[in-house]
């Protein structure tokens, strides 16, 4: 009887231990002296600014160093029938990288326009989406440059891409999705 | 005990007419009084520096390290001086007690508990510096090779601060259990002498059940043989990797091989010199002049000379490597030690280490109580100096002459040091008060090989036996019994008519009857004796005289010359005169 109640107070004990740690909330630390950052950490709360947030825009019209441009064609309709006429990919045959592009492909466009281009991606299978148009479509007869732009700023229900891939990548897709398109034409 | 031989050379050990009785009453006397004024107002002094220490300790933890006297180039100073300090005063208790056992030294037992607490004492003062010292000592237990969540993080072997960390807690353990198990007969005897229940209990639970069995004697003997055996290497190497902590370095100063043998004789150079200051002082204090005699006193002057000159001989190898070594950096360091800006305290270290203990070879001056207290505490200041010169001026001036800067204390440097002093008292004076202060089991072996008492009757050429008796030990009660079978009227008649005839009657009708018990050595059963004889008065016992003695003894038969020792009659006189 005796040892049943010594069991008893340390399992009690142990389990009083153990119940002390929350997980909906973070644990208890001993001595945290660095865990807190004395410094700015990217995207940590700040009453610093006016808008609570360490991440700040930076002033409109800069450039900053190293190799970017902006991207100059506007987005309009306008913009979109020049850039559709006009704009050609930068890279050339050497650099066109399909085992670059086609992971970009299937991470951020395949999910809605299927991994073969043909409109039918897991949303729209599930028909949470709808409306969504195949490469090969004849009446709009995309080219190099109307899939940059649609990329780049996107186009009717389709949201920008500009903040997900680089310039780079976007030129890796552009040249993955026209080989998709070419795929179904065949 | 007539085939005993030791040399007349010797001088006792425990001098006075003490029988067994008498050491456990005077080991026993200061924990079973009460403490007097001067011990309170002591304490009292001693409980308030530890507590500003506390407050000194508690006031860098929360503030940091910045609030000491440190800078970036000097970032060793007083805490490791103290540090070392106190470890080194700390060796002298197991010195006294292991090695001292191990070459068979019998002056070691009146001196050895006191030496042992004073070593435990003094490495819990030690222990705390390297943990204050710590910039982040709530982090002090990553000192410790304990399995843990960062992929099993480990320490570093090869740093002497380690070797540290495991020399200062083993020597602490081991010198913890070596006192202690040396306590058990001790605490026994404060057991079985403890008439009130709490100090009974205190006591039972301390003393670990010792009955003292001869199985558990010779098992006692054993441990404390392979204890000493073991505390003995562990004393060397101890101090020698506090040493390390220095000579395994690169500073010139400190990165020398004779640090290690140096530090150790410093150690017992200190710590003996500290055993002599509380020893003057606790001899003086709880009347133990018996037991801790000038001869102790003496023999502890002369380990301090010996080590003294160990260590005077350790400066000037220095002194001559640093010469003799072309090296312009260990040059300049010693040169900088005696013509820098910190030669006061070299010269402090000089001329209290190497010439004070020298005072020592003039027998009346290391026979001497004063003179001898005043050395031990003038040494205990310069080997606090050797130590703040070793690490200071090493520091202070080294490679880079843009480096060179100067190094003081603040406030609570010296706070903590106090403290630490303070917390030592505090402990030894309460140990003075609660733990039997002489290994009274020890002693009590050797007073009948050196005690004045047993030396001097075994230079008569007179027989031992029977001289242990003590009229207040239980072998008197046995020969009590004896006394109430008085031999038969027939034989003792005439010594009875005798007696009395000198002595007087006693008249019932004139004269009333006395109380015998009284009188000191007269129990109820010898008083009913005495009545049946017809002594019923202090008259009567007060007549009595040497021929009186006699006769009672041939009447009662019991132990010879009992009235005589304990002058019956002249107690007698005193309660007829009050």
């Amino acid at each position: 009887m005796k040892i049943v109640t010594k069991y008893i107070a340390v399992l009690g004990m142990l389990v009083g231990l153990v119940s002390c740690q929350n997980n909906s909330s973070r644990n208890y630390q001993y001595m945290p002296n660095m865990y807190e950052s004395v410094g700015y950490e990217t995207y940590q709360e700040s009453d610093v600014f006016t808008n609570g947030v360490e991440a700040q825009l930076p002033a409109e019209g800069t450039i900053p160093r190293g190799d970017f441009m902006p991207f100059e064609i506007e987005n309009t309709n306008d913009g979109y029938l020049f850039a559709k006429e006009n704009l050609k990919s930068p890279l050339d045959s050497t650099q066109v990288d399909y085992d670059k592009g086609g992971p970009l492909y299937a991470i951020y466009c395949g999910i809605c326009h299927g991994n073969k281009g043909d409109g039918k991606g897991k949303l729209v299978e599930r028909e949470k989406i709808l409306g969504v148009p195949r490469y090969d479509d004849v009446g709009r007869a995309i080219t190099t440059g109307s899939i940059y732009h649609v990329l780049y700023y996107g186009k009717n229900t389709m949201g920008s891409y500009a903040n997900q891939l680089n310039e780079q990548e976007r030129w890796q897709v552009v040249a993955y999705v026209e080989k998709l398109k070419a795929d179904l034409e065949k | 005990m007539a085939s005993h031989y030791e040399a007349p050379i010797r001088r006792p050990l425990i001098t006075g007419e003490k029988s067994f009785h008498d050491v456990t009453v005077d080991v026993a006397r200061p924990v079973e009084g009460k403490a007097n004024k001067a011990w309170w107002i002591v304490f009292s002094i001693a409980l308030v520096a530890f507590l500003w220490g506390i407050g000194c300790i508690i006031y860098t933890v929360t503030t940091g390290i910045g609030v000491w006297g440190l800078n970036k180039t000097v970032n060793w100073a007083w805490d490791i001086t103290n540090f070392v300090w106190w470890v080194g005063i700390g060796h002298a208790g197991t010195l006294i007690s292991a090695v001292l056992l191990l070459f068979r030294q019998k002056w070691r037992m009146a001196i050895n508990r006191s030496a042992e607490a004073m070593t435990i004492f003094a490495v819990f003062q030690a222990g705390l510096f390297p943990i204050i010292h710590m910039g982040r000592p709530w982090l002090a237990y990553w000192v410790l090779p304990i399995p843990n969540q960062f992929g099993s993080l480990w320490v570093n072997f090869n740093s002497p601060l380690l070797w540290d960390v495991f020399a200062i807690s083993t020597y602490l353990s081991v010198s913890l259990v070596f006192w202690w198990t040396g306590l058990l007969p001790d605490f026994a005897m404060l057991r079985d002498r403890a008439v009130r229940p709490f100090q009974k209990k205190i006591y039972a639970l301390v003393s670990f059940g010792w009955s003292g069995r001869a199985k558990d004697w010779q098992r006692f003997e054993e441990v404390s043989l392979v204890l000493a055996g073991l505390a003995t290497p562990l004393v060397l190497s101890v101090h020698t990797i506090v040493s390390f902590d220095f000579a395994t370095s690169i500073v010139p100063g400190w990165h020398t091989t004779i640090f290690p043998p140096y530090f150790v004789a410093g150690a017992i150079f200190s710590g003996f010199a500290m055993v002599n200051t509380l020893l003057i002082i606790m001899r003086k204090v709880c009347n133990l002049e018996d037991y801790i005699t000038v001869q102790h006193i003496e023999l502890m002057n002369i380990v301090i000379m010996l080590t003294g000159s160990i260590v005077g001989v350790a400066y000037i190898t220095e002194l001559f490597i640093a010469w003799y070594s072309g090296v312009e950096y260990e040059q300049f360091a010693f040169l900088n030690r005696a013509t820098g800006p910190y030669w006061w305290a070299y010269w402090c270290m000089m001329s209290f280490n190497v010439f004070s203990p020298q005072f020592m070879w003039f027998k009346k001056l290391r026979t001497s109580i004063m003179f001898s207290f005043f050395i031990s505490i003038v040494v205990n200041i310069g080997m606090w100096f050797e130590r703040f010169v070793i690490i200071v001026t090493s520091l202070h001036r080294d490679y880079l002459p843009s480096s060179w800067t100067m190094f003081s204390p603040t406030f609570v440097d010296i706070g903590i040091f106090i403290g630490t002093i303070g917390f030592f008292f505090v402990l030894f004076l309460l140990y003075s008060r609660t733990f039997p202060v002489i290994a009274q089991a020890e002693v009590k072996t050797i007073l009948k090989s050196s005690g004045e008492r047993y030396k001097r009757i075994r230079e008569n050429g007179d027989s031992l036996s029977g001289t242990g008796a003590d009229v207040r030990t239980s072998h008197i009660k046995i020969t009590e019994e004896k006394a109430i079978t008085p031999k038969s009227t027939e034989d003792t008649s005439k010594q009875l008519e005798e007696l009395l005839k000198g002595i007087g009657t006693f008249d019932a009708s004139s004269e009333t009857v006395d109380d015998l018990k009284v009188i000191s050595g007269v129990g109820p059963k010898m008083e009913e004796v005495l009545n049946g004889i017809g002594i019923f008065t202090y008259l009567q016992v007060s007549k009595m005289t040497k021929r009186e003695y006699d006769l009672l003894d041939e009447i009662t038969g019991s132990f010879p010359g009992r009235a005589e020792r304990d002058d019956w009659s002249g107690q007698a006189k005193t309660l007829l005169n009050n």
